[in-house]
């Protein structure tokens, strides 16, 4: 399953109790098609850099989790029609990722690779010096 | 003849995602997406800040990220 990112900006003038079912509604969504939440991030209360809405402030959800790609569009329907959520955004993190991932396997393989030719020269030392 | 009597050094550009090897921009780092949007909010231009071509369009799918988000202005002040 894909690796997903989600943010959301719900609006700050809602009771707590409200934006907390709004939440866990969503989750349902998720957890209901088999998905899992990986990370949950989030971070309050924020200035918006314009209104939205008319609304100055935001409270900011990001949420990373794994689910099938044919659940988004029930995912995207919910956040489109609950009044709680003033703004989403969802990505598909695996094809963000993938020239990171690519590049990180690199930068380590690159890594090991000196460390080993360090180790050997090393030993090499140790074995020059013995003699 | 007397035109450039005064001679700048340019500074050397580099690209600050080649350098920290930073190899994915994420649209919700705006402490790093700020360098490369001054107060009116636009995108610096490449020939500007001597960004490589591939994490120019990085950057600007984050900062449009970012923007719709509304963690960045689309006009600053």
């Amino acid at each position: 399953m894909p690796l997903y990112e989600l943010g959301i900006i719900v609006d700050p003038e809602v009771p707590p109790e409200d934006e907390a079912a709004a939440l866990d509604r969503l989750e349902a969504i998720i957890t209901d098609a088999d998905g899992t939440i990986v990370e949950k991030d989030a971070r309050g209360r924020r200035q918006l850099a314009y209104p939205i809405k008319k609304k100055n402030y935001g409270v900011y959800h990001f949420w990373t989790f794994e689910v099938g790609g044919d659940v988004l569009e029930k995912l995207n329907f919910e956040l489109r029609t609950n009044d709680v959520v003033m703004r989403s955004l969802i990505l598909n993190l695996d094809r963000e990722l993938k020239r990171k991932r690519k590049l990180d396997k690199k930068r380590d393989e690159r890594a090991a690779k000196k460390a080993a030719k360090r180790a050997a020269a090393a030993e090499a030392d140790a074995a020059a010096d013995a003699s | 003849m007397g035109h450039h009597k005064k001679r700048f050094r340019r500074r050397a550009k580099i690209c600050r995602f080649t350098v920290d090897k930073i190899h994915y921009i994420d649209y919700k780092d705006i402490e790093l997406l700020r360098e490369f949007t001054p107060t009116n909010g636009k995108i610096l231009p490449r020939r500007v800040t001597g960004t490589r071509p591939i994490y120019q369009h990085k950057l600007t799918r984050a900062i449009k990220r970012a923007r719709f988000m509304a963690l960045l202005p689309y006009v600053g002040q």
